[in-house]
Order: C-alpha cells, then sequence, then structure tokens
C-alpha cells in the first residue's frame, strides 16, 4: 500500500511540476528556430535605385525575373529616393556600396565606378549598336566609358488641347517659335479662371535650362569647360532665361513648385496651365488624370536651331563590388528589350525597341525622338567637373529672375561669385 | 437515478461494512495523497506566480523605459535640431535672411545655403523641417502649405507669446501642398518661437516635425504585449498620446512611468490588476485544475484499491460465516501471495483441518454405536443362558443332585459378575463376593485342597475396582500355578493414604524371569493362555485411573507369585456414576 501511495503521489508531483514548467515556458517559445532557412540564394546583388512609386514597382519586377532566370541569386533592390546622393556617397565612404547602381553624376563619381569598356568590349550580347548613340557620351568620363544607358528622356513642351480648342487655337506644330509660344500663353491666361499659359518653375534646375541656352546659340561655360565669363553671362543666355521672369511678370505665366506653390505638373493635371515643359516622366499620370495632352518640340529662337537636352539614366558597377560579373550580367538583362519593354517611365534606350513599338510613329512620343537628334550639346556638368559649386549661384540668379530680377544683372553677379571656383 | 445512487453511496457509507477498514482506507489514502499534493500545487504556485509577476512587471518597466528612451532619443534629436537652426538664425551674419519671399540674388543665395544646412540637419526619420516668418513666407521644402498648419491640434493652442520650446505631440501631418489628405504621416511635432527683436525673423517658428510612425508602432506593440493603458501627459497636463482603448484608471492598477528629461513628459502605463495578475491567475487555475483532477484521480485509485482489499477481507469473513453455518467444504479462493494471501491459505488449511477432525469424530461415534448395539447383542444371550442354568438348576434340585445344583449357583453367579456389562467399575465387595463364587466353584471341582486367605477392611469394600481384573488373575493360579487345585492364596487389600494396595500371593510354580519378561510386552502372537489376564488387568487399570497405575508382577521359579496391584480411592456415586475422590 505505501508502495501505491507514494507512486501515486509521485504521478501527481509529476503533472504538476510538468504543468508548472510548461507554463514558465510560454514566454520563451517560438523563439528558437528561427534561421536555418536560409537556402541556395548564396549570392545577394545589391541594386540602388533613385526611383519611387511605379518605377520602382517595374525595377522590383524586373529583379524578380532576373532571380528567376538566375537561380541562386537573390537582387536586392536598394530604393534610396531623396536621399539617393547621400546614401550613395556614405557607401563609397565606408567601402560597401550597391553592387549595380543608377547613375547620372559621373564627373562627380567615377573614381568610385568600375569603367565598363572591358565588360562591352567582349560581351557581343549586349548588342551595343543598337543603343542609340548619343546616349553612351553621358557616361563616358576621360574616354572611359562608366555607364550602360538604361533610360533617357528629352524634353518637349505639353499641351492641352483641349483648353486650346476652347480658345480656336491651332495645336502648336513642330518648329514653332518663342515668339509664338508667348503669344499663345497671353491667349491663354485667364486670371479669374486662375488659367495661365505655361508655368515657369520657381526653382529650375540649370540643367534643364541649357536646351533653352544652346538653342539661342549660347551655353553656361565655353566649349572647353574653363570659361564662364561671356557664355554663362551673355547676352543670349540671359535673354533666354528673362524671356521666362518676364512671361512671370506679365502674367501669361504662373510660377509652380515654390513655397506654397503648387507643383507645375499638378496644376497641368487640374487643367489650370495650358502649357508645361518636362521630360518624358509625367505623361502617364497626364494621361491617367484624364488630361486629352499633346506633345511638341520646344519652340526654337527665331533663325537658329532647336536644341535640346538629353536627361539620362545609366547603370553603374560600383569599383568597390565583389561580384562585378553578376553585376555585369544584371545590367545586361536590365538593358535588354524585354527589360525596356517593361519600362515605360523611360523612353527604350534601344533603337530596335522603339522600331518595334514603333513608339517614333506615335504622336506623342515622336517629338521626344527628334528633341533626341537635336540633343548634341555637351552639358556643363561634363565640361567641368567643379560645376556643382558654378551651379550654386545660377541657380540662385535663374530663381531671382523668376522673381523678377533682371537676368543680365544677376548673371553679372553669379558670374563673379563663381569665377574662383574655376581657378 | 443519480441521487438514488449518492442516497445508496451515503446509506453504504454510513453502513458498519464501509465505516470500518474500506472507510479509513479511503481517508488514509486522501490525507496522504492530498496533503503533499496540495502543499507541492501551492507551492509551485506561489512560486511560479512571484517569479512571472516580478518577471512581468519588470519587464514592463524595461518596455516603458524603452519607450522612453525612444521618444527622449526623437525628442532631444529635434529639440538639438531646433537649438542649431535657431543659433544660425540668431547669428548676425545671417541679417540677410528676411522674413518675406527672397527674390533678389543675395537673397536667394542666403535662403539656399540655409535651406542647404536644414537639408543636412534632416535624418532618415525627419519629416519635415520649416520655419514660418509671420508674413507667411516659410523656409524649408517646397511641400508645406502655410494656411493648413491650423489642422496641427497643438498649433493653434500654443499661446502667441510663447516662450521657449513649444511641444506639438503626435498628430497626422497634413499640411502638404498637394490635395488634403495626401500623405497621411503620424509625426511628432516642435514648434519653437523665435524671439530675437533686433534680427528679421523675430516672431518666426521653426518647426520640425519627426516621422512617428515607428514611435507609435512601439507604442501599439507595447500595448498589445502588454495590454497596458499608456498615457503621455505634458508638463502642463495635456495629453501628448492615450491608447485608443477605453479605459477607466483605479488605484488598484499597476503603474509603470517614466518622465522624459528633454521635455518633462510622462509615459505613464497603467495595467489593470486584474489584467497585470491574469498569467499568475491563469498559473493557479491550472494549478487547481491539476490538484482536482489529482484529487479525483487519488480518490477513484483509493476507491478501487480499498474495496479491493476490504472485499477480499469480506469474502474472508463470509466464508468465516459459511463454515459457521457447517458448511465445511468452503474454500478460499486464493489471490497472490501477500498477507491476505497467506491468510487465505491458512484458513483453507484450518477448515480442511476441522472437517477432517468432525469426519473422524463421525466415524468413531458411528463406530461406537455400532459396539454398543453389538453388546446389546450379547446381552440377549446371557438371558437364554442364565434362563436355561436356572432351569437346569432347578431340575438338579428336583432330581436331588445338590453339588451339582451348587456348582450352577455359582456358575451363574460368576457369569452374571461376568457378563454384566453395563458397569465397569464395580465395587471392591462386589468382586470379592465374586471371587468366592469362582472359588466355591472351583472347591467343588478340586475339593478342598487349597487355602484361601483375605485381608480386608469392611471400609474399603465400597471402593471401586475395574470390573473383572481379580477373577482372571485367580483363575492363572488354578491353572498355571497349582497342581490340582493345591496351595494357598492370600489376598491382602490396604489403603496407603489415597490410593489402595492390593496384593495376590500364591505359593504355585511361580513364572520363569524370562516369562516375566515377556508378560507385558504388548504382541500379536501370545503363546498359550498365560499373561493375557495379567496384561488385560494391568490396562484395565491404567485406561481407568492413569498410566502411573497397574500392577506388578514378582514371581520365583518353584516358590509361588506376587502380584500388586496399586489404584486410586474411588468411590461410587449415588447416582450411580463414578466419581473421583
Amino acid at each position: 500500500m505505501n508502495k501505491r501511495v507514494s507512486l501515486i503521489v509521485l504521478a501527481t508531483t509529476m503533472m504538476v511540476s510538468v504543468l508548472s514548467a510548461c507554463g514558465g515556458n510560454d514566454g520563451s517559445a517560438g523563439t528558437a528556430s528561427q534561421g536555418g532557412g536560409g537556402s541556395k540564394a548564396s549570392k545577394t546583388l545589391r541594386f540602388a535605385t533613385w526611383d519611387t512609386g511605379d518605377a520602382l514597382k517595374i525595377e522590383q519586377d524586373i529583379a524578380k525575373k532576373f532571380e528567376t532566370e538566375h537561380p541562386g541569386t537573390k537582387v536586392q533592390v536598394e530604393a534610396y529616393a531623396d536621399g539617393f546622393d547621400q546614401k550613395l556617397a556614405a557607401g563609397f565612404g565606408a567601402a560597401n556600396p550597391p553592387d549595380v547602381m543608377y547613375m547620372w553624376d559621373f564627373p562627380t563619381y567615377h573614381q568610385s565606378l568600375e569603367p565598363l569598356d572591358g565588360f562591352a568590349d567582349k560581351d557581343k550580347d549586349l548588342n551595343i549598336d543598337d543603343f542609340y548613340k548619343g546616349l553612351f557620351n553621358y557616361g563616358k568620363i576621360d574616354d572611359k566609358l562608366y555607364g550602360i544607358p538604361a533610360g533617357f528622356t528629352t524634353r518637349v513642351v505639353y499641351y492641352n488641347k483641349k483648353l486650346f480648342d476652347e480658345a480656336g487655337i491651332p495645336h502648336p506644330k513642330d518648329g514653332w517659335t518663342w515668339n509664338e509660344f508667348q503669344d499663345i500663353a497671353q491667349k491663354l491666361t485667364d486670371k479669374s479662371k486662375k488659367q495661365y499659359g505655361f508655368g515657369v518653375r520657381a526653382e529650375n534646375d540649370t540643367y534643364d535650362l541649357q536646351g533653352f541656352v544652346w538653342s539661342n546659340g549660347s551655353s553656361f561655360i565655353s566649349p572647353d569647360g574653363k570659361t564662364i565669363d561671356g557664355y554663362m553671362n551673355s547676352k543670349e543666355t540671359a535673354d533666354s532665361i528673362q524671356m521666362f521672369g518676364d512671361m512671370v511678370k506679365n502674367g501669361s505665366a504662373v510660377l509652380t513648385g515654390g513655397k506654397g506653390q503648387q507643383s507645375g505638373d499638378d496644376i497641368f493635371k487640374a487643367g489650370k496651365i495650358a502649357m508645361w515643359e518636362s521630360g518624358i516622366w509625367p505623361l502617364e499620370s497626364f494621361k491617367q488624370a484624364g488630361i486629352d495632352v499633346g506633345t511638341v518640340e520646344i519652340p526654337a529662337f527665331p533663325g537658329k536651331p532647336v536644341k535640346g537636352v538629353l536627361a539620362e539614366s545609366a547603370l553603374s558597377i560600383a569599383k568597390d563590388s565583389k561580384q562585378k560579373d553578376l553585376a555585369w550580367e544584371f545590367i545586361k538583362f536590365y538593358v535588354s528589350n524585354d527589360s525596356i519593354k517593361m519600362r515605360v517611365a523611360d523612353l527604350p534606350v534601344r533603337q530596335s525597341v522603339v522600331n518595334e513599338l514603333k513608339k517614333d510613329q506615335d504622336s506623342l512620343y515622336k517629338p521626344f525622338y527628334t528633341m533626341l537628334e537635336r540633343s548634341s550639346d555637351t552639358p556643363a556638368f561634363l565640361l567641368n567637373p567643379k560645376w556643382n559649386e558654378v551651379n550654386r549661384q545660377l541657380s540662385a540668379a535663374v530663381e531671382s529672375v523668376m522673381h523678377g530680377s533682371n537676368a543680365h544683372d544677376v548673371l553679372n553677379q553669379a558670374v563673379k561669385d563663381s569665377e574662383r571656383y574655376l581657378k | 437515478m443519480k441521487s438514488q445512487w449518492l442516497k445508496q453511496l451515503y446509506r453504504r457509507f454510513l453502513s458498519g461494512s464501509y465505516r470500518s477498514i474500506r472507510t479509513k482506507l479511503l481517508f488514509c489514502f486522501l490525507v496522504v495523497t492530498l496533503i503533499p499534493l496540495l502543499s507541492l500545487g501551492a507551492l509551485s504556485y506561489y512560486q511560479s506566480a512571484r517569479i512571472i509577476n516580478s518577471q512581468f512587471g519588470k519587464y514592463g518597466e524595461n518596455a516603458v523605459a524603452q519607450l522612453e528612451q525612444q521618444t527622449s532619443s526623437s525628442l532631444s534629436r529635434m529639440k538639438q535640431m531646433s537649438e542649431t537652426i535657431y543659433s544660425y538664425l540668431l547669428d548676425p551674419a545671417r541679417a540677410d535672411l528676411g522674413n518675406r519671399a527672397p527674390v533678389t540674388y543675395s537673397e536667394i543665395i542666403e535662403k539656399n545655403d540655409f535651406e542647404a544646412l536644414l537639408k543636412s540637419l534632416r535624418t532618415d526619420l525627419t519629416a519635415g523641417i520649416y520655419i514660418i516668418t509671420p508674413s507667411g513666407y516659410y523656409y524649408g521644402e517646397n511641400n508645406l502649405d502655410v494656411t493648413k498648419l491650423g489642422s496641427i491640434p497643438a498649433w493653434q493652442e500654443k499661446p502667441s507669446t510663447f516662450q521657449g520650446i513649444y511641444w506639438l505631440g503626435f498628430y497626422m501631418q497634413d499640411h502638404g501642398i498637394g490635395r488634403a489628405g495626401d500623405s497621411n504621416l503620424p509625426v511628432l511635432g516642435l514648434a519653437v518661437p523665435i524671439h530675437n527683436s533686433s534680427g528679421a525673423q523675430d516672431g518666426s517658428t521653426i518647426l520640425i516635425e519627426e516621422n512617428a510612425q515607428e514611435l507609435l508602432h512601439m507604442f501599439r506593440l507595447f500595448e498589445e504585449d502588454t495590454k497596458a493603458h499608456l498615457t503621455i501627459k505634458a508638463s502642463d497636463g495635456r495629453i501628448v498620446y492615450k491608447s485608443a482603448s477605453a479605459f477607466t484608471p483605479k488605484d488598484s492598477d499597476m503603474i509603470w512611468d517614466r518622465t522624459l528629461s528633454v521635455n518633462q513628459w510622462t509615459i505613464e502605463a497603467r495595467l489593470p490588476a486584474k489584467a497585470f495578475y491574469l498569467s499568475s491567475g491563469i498559473i493557479r487555475s491550472n494549478t487547481i485544475l491539476v490538484a482536482v483532477i489529482s484529487c479525483i484521480l487519488a480518490f477513484g485509485l483509493a476507491y478501487i484499491f480499498s474495496s479491493h482489499f476490504t472485499a477480499r477481507i469480506r469474502t474472508l469473513k463470509d466464508s468465516m460465516q459459511k463454515v459457521s453455518f457447517g458448511k465445511l467444504d468452503t474454500r478460499m479462493p486464493i489471490e497472490g501471495r501477500d498477507e491476505l494471501g497467506s491468510l487465505d491459505m491458512s484458513f483453507n488449511r484450518m477448515v480442511s483441518g476441522v472437517q477432517t477432525l468432525v469426519q473422524e469424530v463421525e466415524q468413531s461415534e458411528r463406530l461406537k454405536k455400532e459396539a454398543e448395539l453389538k453388546a446389546f447383542h450379547y446381552q440377549i444371550n446371557p438371558h437364554l443362558l442364565f434362563n436355561t442354568l436356572n432351569s437346569i438348576q432347578w431340575k438338579a434340585r428336583l432330581e436331588g443332585a445338590e453339588d451339582i445344583r451348587q456348582m450352577l449357583y455359582h456358575l451363574t453367579m460368576v457369569l452374571e459378575g461376568n457378563l454384566d456389562i453395563s458397569q465397569e467399575l464395580i465395587t471392591l465387595g462386589r468382586e470379592l463376593r465374586m471371587i468366592e463364587h469362582f472359588l466355591k466353584i472351583q472347591e467343588i471341582r478340586y475339593g478342598a485342597v487349597f487355602h484361601y486367605e483375605l485381608h480386608c477392611e469392611e471400609a474399603l469394600k465400597r471402593y471401586l475396582i475395574p470390573r473383572m481384573t481379580l477373577q482372571p488373575l485367580f483363575e492363572n493360579i488354578f491353572f498355571h500355578g497349582f497342581i490340582d487345585g493345591i496351595g494357598v492364596i492370600e489376598l491382602d487389600i490396604r489403603e496407603e493414604r489415597e490410593e489402595l494396595l492390593l496384593t495376590l500371593k500364591d505359593d504355585g510354580a511361580g513364572i520363569t524371569a524370562e516369562k516375566l519378561g515377556r508378560l507385558f510386552v504388548p504382541g500379536p502372537r501370545r503363546q498359550g493362555r498365560g499373561g493375557l489376564g495379567v496384561q488385560n488387568a494391568d490396562q484395565k487399570f491404567k485406561l481407568h485411573f492413569g498410566p502411573q497405575y497397574g500392577l506388578t508382577v514378582h514371581s520365583t521359579k518353584g516358590e509361588g507369585t506376587t502380584i500388586s496391584i496399586r489404584w486410586p480411592k474411588k468411590e461410587e456415586r449415588s447416582d450411580g456414576y463414578n466419581q473421583e475422590n
């Protein structure tokens, strides 16, 4: 009997202790068995982009497609967005940059990038001749190629067909002049409706203004990149910029994107400006906003050829990358016909794709390609590595012009302030 | 049905059979099981509850401390940012930085420089840095709609004369230039009014906003984790943050609180006592559940065991009862080799022993009855014998043959003594009278050639002696001792204290020593008649009075034999039965 009693006590004691042990373990349960799930994804390729939203989503899809075609590879898309320059600089500084990155500012970063001539020459798959020729100029520093063009845009004038039709004004045609442009802007301005003929950016990127300056036969800097005096403050430069300041002054254009101001894209989408100058980027959103939009080449200064400026994004490989071959594979994949077709926010960099999709036949896209033919001039930042410093003064000067200052005066001032950076 | 069962159980419990060993066993079991069980359960509950409570308390405290640290780091970062901006603005070299929209080249240069600074101050978490001038112009990213600042709840409440830094708390950033509700980012806001009577920025306000998504997420995690109600109060009592769930504070609430050193905000997490003790409550209910289950288990086991145990005892008892009613063929089944099993075994042994005994007694009783019947049967024949003898006696008398009649008379008397087997013990006097008759017969047979001498006090004649003990001895004398009946027989009876001593002496042929040695040896084969009477007599005495009594024989060949008999004095009872003296 004693044996049995003690057995019962033992059993119940064990039961109690087991139960209480269970209770005590609740908190820590589930922490184990993490990790160990890392399967075959042995290689991870980091890809940095400045895009956000839809454009980013497309890039992620391309990355996924690359992963499925290259088993064992994982592409980590790093969306730096607004902080792109900051984070990229930090990555280079820490010798831990992304393997592949979007790039446009080659003069600033080329020392941290891997020259790609070797890859491009060896690799016949790239089919380098299919690219628009002019695109390679932007990725070259000292005759070395640092970036493979991934996408580009030229700039055109968007116009709201509805507002033109309401006012009985014929749609603008390629080869029109700035005088015609200003006239139309005047006519399409109706302040009672808060409607303006044109939108002028309060804070312009001077890069974008170069097309106008070139069209007027001038430039910001001498072709050898050594002199700004007489270029940046030339009469032609000043006139081309003054024109926009005047339009704001006379009320045929509205300032956009400044303090307390809506962006030009938004105002155009709201149907409150008749014309808007920009690249390919907002086209989709204009269509989505239900605007009956048309595109036309940039107007010409009388008797002078129209010049365009090219905004290009390229892909580069970091010099510190540990897997350059894989990075090159990714770049090749990214600029393949299939990938280019996926990316609708950029203009295709390959002629074959353009021909296949008949983009250059589409009246909406055609001006972009005709403007591409006019984009032969070299942007200032490629001519002088110190351009960023000069640009600060130039930007301030341009901004003050938009706020009513005399372009000639402020450009002189800017040149005076900038000269020291060029010595 | 159930109540009936209970009633039955109750009745059985009260009834004698259940109050006994089974109940005691049951209680013993329960006491032995329950005391350690309950004490163990209680002990484990109290200890684990204490540990868990203290751990949970510490966890809560740590969690609140972590919240405090995170909030603090945000707040101090913002404060530092505002101080940097403030000191930049106070620098007389920045006098060009006006409180209106910059239009000239130099103003724009200044503005760009300042905004470059603001940009450089930004971190990943920064949601907005603006310096809003009284004119409505502001410095910072171009995405602010000054007119919408009123949507910040605390912005309106801020006293216009406020000095120092003013925390706007948490709110949705809804003052973008785009359409309302475009970006609904929860932010933490800080407003710092600038007081600089000499500078252009006097009356401007620095607005710094930091993404509070992560912070609020942490708050929510904390709330979900601990089920606590979180309140953050500014030093002036304004509620900065409050958990969404409805909550009424109670005095019994568990409170973890911290004060932020940056701005004296207090983070207070209140947890209802009930929720705090929830986990230990779960342990308690588990423990109770286990204890109850174990009790039932113990009770069940005890019940089963004790009923099994007592059932065996009861079966044994029932068997005993059966045996007492005479069912001697009752046997216990042997279950196990324990004490009860051996008890069963000895019970079975005992009962079978009793059974054999009873059978033996029955057998002997039956034999006795048979003997009695036989004796009765023999008794019938003497009557015929005596009647015939009497008839012959009468015939002899009528014929005048007096000595034949005499002989028949004495023979009748001797036979009567011999054949009356109703009494085993007779008085000494009666035995002596029979001897007289026997001698008379011998006298008629041989003539008066022997001499018989009797020494016996009259008082001794009333004591008892086994029937037919002396006559065979006398017969022996006549058949073996004397030749033609010639000799002297001396019979002497004395009392010695409580015993009688009889000595029978003759002067006959005597017995050889060899024969004398064989006299008392029992054996199947006996030679001749000699000795049978002696041994018979000796056995009779031993049977009636005990082995220490009996007779001894002394004899010398050619000189005669002396037989002495010793037996205790015993008187005849008045009712006819023998009684010891």
